[in-house]
């Protein structure tokens, strides 16, 4: 009966110091967890979403340009505007660059037509006019969300990894390549807010436009996916 | 079936070895290190290639030594493999097994996931691109008698071409790129660089099976000089679209200056 007692009191902790007693043990522990293989089709969508990843915001870029290049001395209140827009699209390209480097993926075979193709695209519409190179970036950064959305889609449907030990969870890494998707289609949208604020809507053959570009970034989505 | 080009233009994603498994450890061969076929294989090509070269021959030889019987040949190969007219499958297995072995010893000590002491054993500064271009040409040397055969093996047009060789000698220039110091791209000249160096391997290959100098010391020299043409004409290349755009820009900013004053 004493030893009982004695035994049961040595269980004996609070509930509240619970969660410290946690912390001290898994904080040493920086060795992060091992995973089991992907699968081989999971390796090729991960591919696939950082070559088509890497190709837009290339394409995002060059079209920022185009428009920088034509509006910006004409129009100088869009000038501030469009160099935010256009820097944070620098920074989208060169994170995929890094991971495509890193990850060794290859990059779209096609960059040098997306180069011309999207830098055509944003000073042509920019000559339009100031409304109409918004209409543009209101197609694009629609299309850019809605693939980032379906890849995160993915990226949460797909990828239930598990630990050698048979936990369920996923790595650092595909958390980090998540929240950066996150994020970044985060920003796209501001894009196609701050297009909207600045006239879009106004654009004259507004229809004709947006549809035509977003039909032309459907193609270019599906293109540099697979070549 | 699948069609080439999709093929050889086929990828995958390289997860961070520190977090994931690696499923098959010598990828594309689907059999590891302790594996009976990687022991024939291994066997056969370190003592008796050099000798029988890429035979039939070498392999019941080695066979025999490891005391299976030389029907383990059959067992190597698959059996309906569309090239058994000119060569056994069980050769094509070997010459496979060569390739993918000799690319992953010129760098098990450079990757975090093979080299032996894992990521802290890993050396602070990759060898140049040079370096490890001849070191690759190098493992070639005990079985140098031999390379004929087999480089009329691995360019006959087929199956195999467009499956193994093709493939394989792109894998290689690709290691040689993201193991060594060379600079990598973004764009288009990711595609250029590697069909480069794989056009300056192969004929380096092909100028080592007619050398007859001591050594192979014609090899290397060549080797070098092939490398050493090719980064020069990517910089030829770089220098001709840097010129360029320079004047494409000055042009637009002269007619800009012009048309402001009138």
């Amino acid at each position: 009966m004493y030893r009982r007692l004695i035994t049961r009191n040595s269980h004996r902790s609070f509930a509240v110091l619970k969660g410290l007693k946690n912390v001290e043990k898994h904080a040493p522990t920086e060795q992060p967890e091992l995973f089991k293989p992907f699968s081989e089709a999971q390796l090729a969508y991960l591919e696939r979403v950082v070559r088509v990843n890497q190709a837009g915001e290339l394409g995002a870029n060059y079209i920022y340009a185009g428009q920088f290049f034509v509006l910006a001395n004409r129009f100088p209140h869009l000038k501030s505007v469009l160099q935010h827009m256009w820097d944070q699209e620098v920074h989208h390209h060169n994170t995929f660059n890094e991971l495509q480097l890193k990850r060794r993926v290859r990059p779209s075979l096609l960059t040098p037509l997306w180069k011309f193709g999207a830098f055509a695209m944003g000073s042509g519409t920019a000559l339009i006019s100031p409304e109409a190179a918004m209409a543009c970036t209101e197609a694009v950064e629609t299309v850019i969300g809605g693939h980032y959305n379906d890849q995160l889609r993915c990226l949460n449907s797909q990828y239930e990894m598990q630990t050698v030990q048979g936990a369920e969870g996923k790595s650092l890494e595909l958390q980090s390549l998540t929240s950066t998707i996150k994020l970044f289609r985060d920003e796209e949208l501001e894009h196609l807010d701050t297009a909207v604020d600045h006239d879009a809507h106004k654009a004259v053959p507004y229809i004709l436009l947006t549809e035509g570009i977003k039909a032309i970034c459907r193609t270019a989505v599906w293109t540099a996916e697979r070549i | 079936m699948k069609l080439p080009p999709r093929i050889l233009c086929r990828r995958l994603y390289h997860p961070n070895v520190v977090e994931h498994q690696v499923k098959h450890p010598l990828f594309p061969l689907t059999y590891g290190p302790h594996s009976l076929q990687y022991k024939v294989l291994e066997n056969t090509l370190s003592k008796y290639v050099p000798l029988y070269g890429f035979d039939e021959r070498a392999i019941v030889a080695s066979a025999n030594e490891l005391g299976l019987g030389g029907a383990v040949i059959s067992a190597l190969g698959a059996h309906n493999s569309p090239s058994f007219f000119h060569t056994s499958p069980a050769v094509l297995e070997l010459v496979k097994f060569h390739l993918v072995t000799k690319r992953y010893a010129l760098t098990n000590a450079l990757d975090p996931s093979r080299a032996p002491g894992g990521l802290s054993s890993i050396p602070d500064e990759l060898p140049t691109l040079e370096a490890l271009f001849k070191r690759r040409l190098e493992l070639n040397v005990p079985i140098g008698s031999h390379l004929t055969p087999l480089l009329s093996m691995l360019s006959i047009p087929g199956e195999y071409l467009v499956n193994t060789a093709l493939p394989e000698l792109h894998r290689l220039s690709d290691d040689l790129v993201f193991f060594s110091q060379e600079k990598d791209s973004h764009d288009f000249a990711w595609y250029a660089k590697r069909a480069a160096i794989s056009c300056a391997f192969v004929s380096s290959e092909l100028f080592m099976a007619q050398d007859k100098s001591h050594n192979f010391n014609k090899t290397f020299e060549f080797a070098e000089e092939k490398l050493h043409k090719v980064t020069k004409l990517g910089e030829y290349y770089n220098n001709t679209e840097e010129y360029m755009w320079y004047t494409l820009l000055t042009s637009i900013n002269l007619a800009k200056s012009q048309l402001t004053r009138g």
